[in-house]
C-alpha cells in the first residue's frame, strides 16, 4: 500500500518544476550524446570513446565543464542588458515546453485544453531571443545570423502550425493526450492517408526550424560563424546555443512522435503489445525522431537562403494547405471513418 | 558521370545591383550597403586571407580581396641562401602540396647545369608528385564540401588520403614537407614496401571515388548551390592567368603536363580533364576527376619503374652558371614557374616565384560582383587557393 | 598565313622582327623561350600585338615582375647589364609558345606603363612589383601596398635592401660545407 501523499498546489507546482528541471538536462546530454556518436559512425570514425570510460560517455559533461571555466566575454559595444537577456529568452521556452508533453497517459506536468497551441507558440518565443542577441552583440555577422533566423523560423513556423492543424481537426481536439487517445488507427502515421504527407513536411519544417543541415544557414558555421551567437562564449554560449539546439531537438522529436506516430500508444493496437507500459513506447518514437534528425545532418550540404525560403513558400506551404482542405472535407462529409 | 555540355533552364540569376536597386526603388525602400569584413580570420578563408565585400542585403556589392597576412618575402629569403637551403623553403610556399614546390627548382638548376636525371629518379619524381597532387586535391574535396555544410566528405577524404599520406612518408619521413628532391635526382632510394603501400592508396581511392563523388556531385543540394554559381569567363581567365583546375573547369584544356612535358609525363596515358561553364561545379568536378587521372600515372609509373641510380652525375657545390630560364611546371593548383636569374654564384641572383594561386585569386572580385553571400563562400572554396601559396 | 607547329618559337622571331623591327632590340631564344628587349613606351603597343596577333595569340598572362641587375656579376666586369628592368612572361596556350619580354626603366626615375588595360591580371602584379622595386605604373589605378605595412620603409627585392640578419653576419657563415672540408671536418 502506498500511503496517501496530499500535497498542496504549491508543493505540487515545486515537484513538477523539480521534474522537469531533472528531466530536461538530462535528455539534452543523452541526445547530445547520441549526436555525437551517430554522427561518428556515419562518418566512419568512432567519435568520443574516453571521457568517462565506457565509449565516452562522460564526453558532454566534461565539455560543459571546460565552458564553465572559460572567461564570459560581453564585446565592448554591445548593449549589455539585450545581450544578456537574450540567453534567457532561449533558454527558458526550451525548457517549457516540455510542460505539455504527454509521456504517457497520466504522466503529463501539466494537460493543457490549448496543449498544441501552447507547444507551438512557446517554441517560437526563442525567435525573439535569436533577434536580440544578433542585434544587441554589435557584430555583422550576428546581425546577418539573425536577421535569416528570424525569417527562416517565420517562414517555417507556418508549415509546423499547418501539418498540425490537420492532425487537430481530425482529432478534434487542442489537448495533446486526447490528439494521442484519438489515434487508434492501425497504422504507424496518423492520420491515415494524408498522414504520411503531413509527417514529411512538419519533419522538414522542424529541421527548419531547428536550424539544423540543411536549413542551417541562420548558425552556418562556414559563412557567418553560428551567427546570433558569434560573440557569445563560455557558459553563456552553452545556455543560449548549444542547449536550447539539443533540447529542442529532443522537443520536436516528442512533438513528432505526439503528433503523429501516436505517443505513449503501441505501434498497432494489439492486447499483448498493451503490457509495455506507455512511456516506454513514447521512448521509443521520440528516440527513432531523434535518430532521424540526427541522420539528416551528415547527409546534406547547406542550402542557400532564397532557396530555402522558396521551398518553404512554394512547396511547403501549398501542400499543408491542401492537406488542410482535405482534412476538412473529411471532417464534413465522413467523420465516422477517423473512429 | 559525364559532365552536360550546356545547361539550360533554371539558371540562377545573377544578382544585378542596379535590378535590385531598381525594385528598392520601386518599392519605396531604402537599403543601406554595410561593408562586411571577411576574415583574416574566418572559417572559410582557409588561412588570413581577408575580403573586403560591400553587401547590399544578402548581395554582393563588390568584393575586394585583401592579401598580405602570410608574406615571407621569399624572393628576397632565396637571394641569401644556396640552392640546398631553397628545397626546404620553397616546399612551404603551397604547404598542401609540398613535393610539387620543390620540383621546378631543381628543373631550374638541371638545366642550367646541365645536369643528367636517371631515369629511375624522373620515373620516382612522379609517383611522388602525383601522390601528392592526390593529397592535395583530397584536401579541397574535403574542404569545399565542409564550406557548403557537408560534414562527413572531410572524413571520408582525410580516411583516404591517410594511406598515401603513409606511403609518402616511409620514403621521405616527412608529411607535409618532403624535401626529398635533390639536384640530379632525389635524396635517397624508397625502402622496401613503398610500391606496395603507394599502390594500396591509389587503388583504394579509384575505387571509392565514385562513391565520394556521388555523395557530393550528385546530390540535389550541392547541384543547386554550385551550378551555374560563380561563372569564370574563359577569356577572363586567361586575361588574369588563372591556371590548374580553375582554369580547366572555365574549358580551357591546358595542362602543361600535356602540352610541354617535363620529366617523363610523355610516357603515361592520361587525360586533361575539363568542363565547359566556368561555375563553382564544373571546378569542383575537374578537381574530382583528376584525382582518377593521378592515381592512373603512380599506377603506370611504378609499373614501368626501372631500376638503376637515383642521382646523376653532380658536382659537389651546386653552383649553376650565369644564365636565366624560365620552368613551369603543373602545380595542383595550377602553373607554378620559377624563372631563375643566375649569376654564377651559389645562391640564386633572382628567383621570381609565380604562384598559381595569386593570380587564381586575383580574379576574384571579377568573379563575386553581383553574387550572393552564401555563393561567396562557395566560389572562395571553389577557387582551391592555398594562403602561403599567395603571400609566398 | 603558315601553319606554326607547336613551340615554333623561330616564327614568333621571325614575325616581331618584321613587324617591330628597329624598336625591338636583342631577339633571342632561350633555353626554347623568346627574350625580347622594348623600351618602355613600346610595351603597351607590343604586349597588344602579342597578345592579339593570329598565330601568335600570347592571350596567357604569366606574371611580371622586376629584376635589380646592379649587382649583376663581378664589380668590374667590361659589359655591365641594365640597371633595373621590368619583366614580363607570356604564353601563348594555342601554340605553346613563351616570351619573355625585358623593359629597362631608369633606377633614377623608374616609371613604366601599366599593361593592365590589355593583360586585367598583371594589377596586382604590379602593384607587387611597386612596393617591392619602387617602380612606378604609369595608367594603374591604385598603386597601394599588396604585402606591406603601409607604413614600411624601403623596397625589399632592390639589391641595395640587406636582409637584417645577413647585415650582422655576412653570408656565407662558418658552417659552409667548404670551409668545415677545410678545418678537417
Amino acid at each position: 500500500m502506498i500511503p496517501e501523499i496530499t500535497l498542496t498546489a504549491w508543493q505540487i507546482l515545486l515537484v513538477k518544476i523539480g521534474v522537469i528541471l531533472a528531466i530536461v538536462p538530462t535528455m539534452t546530454l543523452v541526445a547530445g550524446y547520441a549526436e555525437h556518436k551517430v554522427m561518428a559512425h556515419l562518418q566512419h570514425r568512432l567519435g568520443p570513446m574516453y571521457p568517462g570510460g565506457f565509449h565516452g560517455w562522460a564526453v558532454l559533461l566534461a565539455d560543459g565543464l571546460k565552458f564553465l571555466y572559460k572567461e564570459d566575454i560581453i564585446p565592448e559595444r554591445a548593449d549589455r542588458r539585450v545581450f544578456s537577456l537574450a540567453t534567457f529568452a532561449i533558454f527558458v521556452p526550451a525548457v517549457m515546453v516540455y510542460l505539455v508533453i504527454p509521456v504517457d497517459r497520466s504522466l503529463i506536468v501539466e494537460d493543457l485544453d490549448v496543449g498544441i497551441f501552447y507547444l507551438l507558440a512557446i517554441s517560437s518565443v526563442s525567435t525573439i531571443g535569436i533577434l536580440m542577441a544578433g542585434w544587441s552583440s554589435a557584430n555583422k555577422y550576428a546581425l546577418i545570423g539573425a536577421l535569416r533566423a528570424g525569417a527562416q523560423l517565420i517562414a517555417y513556423e507556418l508549415p509546423i502550425v499547418l501539418s498540425a492543424a490537420v492532425v487537430v481537426m481530425l482529432s478534434g481536439s487542442l489537448s495533446l493526450v486526447d490528439i494521442v487517445e484519438a489515434q487508434n488507427w492501425p497504422f504507424l502515421i496518423w492520420p491515415p492517408g494524408i498522414g504520411l504527407i503531413a509527417f514529411l513536411v512538419f519533419t522538414m519544417a522542424s529541421v527548419a526550424e531547428l536550424t539544423r543541415p540543411p536549413f542551417d544557414m541562420p548558425v552556418a558555421e562556414s559563412e557567418i560563424i553560428t551567427g546570433a551567437f558569434t560573440e557569445y562564449s563560455g557558459m553563456r554560449f552553452i545556455f543560449s546555443f548549444f542547449f536550447p539546439e539539443v533540447a529542442n531537438l529532443v522537443a520536436f522529436a516528442a512533438i513528432g512522435a505526439t503528433l503523429f506516430l501516436g505517443g505513449y500508444q503501441p505501434i498497432v493496437p494489439l492486447g499483448v503489445l498493451e503490457v509495455i507500459p506507455g512511456f516506454v513506447w513514447f521512448t521509443l518514437k521520440t528516440a527513432f525522431m531523434v535518430f532521424l534528425f540526427l541522420w539528416i545532418r551528415p547527409t546534406f550540404p547547406r542550402l542557400r537562403e532564397d532557396q530555402l525560403q522558396k521551398f518553404a513558400w512554394k512547396v511547403l506551404i501549398p501542400v499543408t494547405l491542401a492537406l488542410i482542405l482535405v482534412a476538412g472535407a473529411w471532417v464534413l462529409y465522413a467523420p465516422e471513418a477517423l473512429r | 558521370m559525364a559532365i552536360d555540355q550546356q545547361r539550360v533552364g533554371d539558371r540562377t540569376p545573377v544578382h544585378d545591383p542596379a535590378e535590385i536597386a531598381k525594385i528598392v526603388s520601386g518599392a519605396n525602400l531604402e537599403t543601406e550597403q554595410m561593408v562586411l569584413n571577411v576574415g583574416p580570420q574566418h572559417p572559410a578563408t582557409h588561412g588570413v586571407f581577408r575580403l573586403l565585400a560591400t553587401i547590399d542585403g544578402e548581395v554582393l556589392v563588390d568584393a575586394q580581396p585583401i592579401i598580405g597576412y602570410m608574406h615571407r618575402g621569399y624572393e628576397k629569403l632565396v637571394e641569401a641562401r644556396d640552392y640546398r637551403q631553397i628545397t626546404n623553403l620553397v616546399s612551404r610556399m603551397d604547404w598542401l602540396s609540398g613535393i610539387n614546390n620543390e620540383l621546378p627548382l631543381h628543373l631550374c638548376l638541371e638545366k642550367l647545369m646541365e645536369i643528367e636525371v636517371p631515369e629511375r629518379a624522373q620515373y620516382m619524381r612522379v609517383v611522388m608528385l602525383e601522390m601528392n597532387r592526390i593529397l592535395n586535391h583530397l584536401m579541397f574535396f574535403a574542404s569545399f564540401g565542409a564550406e557548403l555544410g557537408a560534414i562527413t566528405p572531410t572524413f571520408f577524404a582525410f580516411r583516404e588520403r591517410e594511406d598515401i599520406q603513409l606511403a609518402l612518408e616511409m620514403a621521405t619521413g616527412g608529411r607535409m614537407h618532403f624535401g626529398f628532391f635533390r639536384p640530379g635526382g632525389i635524396r635517397e632510394d624508397v625502402p622496401r614496401g613503398f610500391f606496395a603501400q603507394a599502390l594500396k592508396g591509389v587503388r583504394q581511392v579509384m575505387a571509392r571515388l565514385d562513391q565520394y563523388e556521388d555523395l557530393l556531385v550528385g546530390n540535389e543540394i550541392f547541384k543547386q548551390r554550385t551550378i551555374d554559381v560563380g561563372v569564370l569567363d574563359k577569356e577572363i581567365a586567361y586575361n588574369y592567368g588563372v591556371s590548374g583546375p580553375i582554369a580547366r573547369g572555365s574549358g580551357i584544356d591546358f595542362d602543361v603536363r600535356k602540352d610541354e612535358p617535363y620529366l617523363v609525363y610523355d610516357r603515361f596515358d592520361f587525360e586533361v580533364q575539363s568542363a565547359p561553364n566556368g561555375d563553382c561545379f564544373d571546378r569542383f568536378w575537374v578537381l574530382v576527376r583528376e584525382v582518377v587521372e593521378s592515381a592512373k600515372i603512380v599506377e603506370q609509373a611504378i609499373e614501368a619503374m626501372p631500376s638503376g641510380p637515383i642521382m646523376g652525375k653532380v658536382p659537389r657545390v651546386i653552383q649553376a652558371p650565369a644564365g636565366e630560364v624560365y620552368v613551369r611546371t603543373e602545380n595542383p593548383l595550377g602553373e607554378l614557374g620559377f624563372y631563375l636569374i643566375s649569376d654564377g654564384d651559389r645562391r640564386p641572383y633572382r628567383l621570381k616565384i609565380r604562384t598559381p594561386s595569386y593570380n587564381n585569386v586575383s580574379v576574384l572580385p571579377h568573379v563575386l560582383k553581383g553574387q550572393m553571400v552564401a555563393d561567396m563562400i562557395a566560389i572562395l572554396g571553389s577557387f582551391f587557393f592555398v594562403l602561403g601559396d599567395i603571400d609566398r | 598565313m603558315p601553319v606554326i607547329e607547336r613551340g615554333d618559337v623561330g616564327h614568333v622571331r621571325e614575325r616581331l622582327d618584321s613587324d617591330f623591327g628597329t624598336r625591338l632590340k636583342d631577339l633571342r631564344i632561350n633555353h626554347g623561350h623568346l627574350d625580347v628587349i622594348v623600351q618602355p613606351h613600346d610595351l603597351v603597343e607590343l604586349v597588344t600585338f602579342l597578345r592579339d596577333a593570329p598565330g601568335l595569340r600570347f592571350r596567357f598572362f604569366t606574371f611580371l615582375s622586376g629584376v635589380d641587375r646592379s649587382a649583376f656579376g663581378p664589380e668590374d666586369a667590361e659589359d655591365k647589364p641594365h640597371p633595373l628592368e621590368v619583366l614580363i612572361h607570356l604564353y601563348s596556350p594555342d601554340h605553346v609558345l613563351h616570351v619573355t619580354i625585358h623593359v629597362p626603366v631608369d633606377p633614377a626615375d623608374p616609371v613604366c606603363p601599366s599593361i593592365n588595360r590589355v593583360f586585367a591580371g598583371a594589377l596586382w602584379h604590379e602593384r607587387e612589383t611597386h612596393e617591392m622595386f619602387g617602380i612606378d605604373f604609369d595608367g594603374h589605378p591604385n598603386l597601394s601596398n599588396l604585402y606591406l605595412p603601409e607604413d614600411f620603409e624601403g623596397r625589399p627585392l632592390l639589391k641595395s635592401f640587406k636582409l637584417p640578419s645577413r647585415m650582422v653576419k655576412d653570408w656565407p657563415g662558418a658552417k659552409d660545407p667548404e670551409e668545415a672540408a677545410a678545418g678537417g671536418r
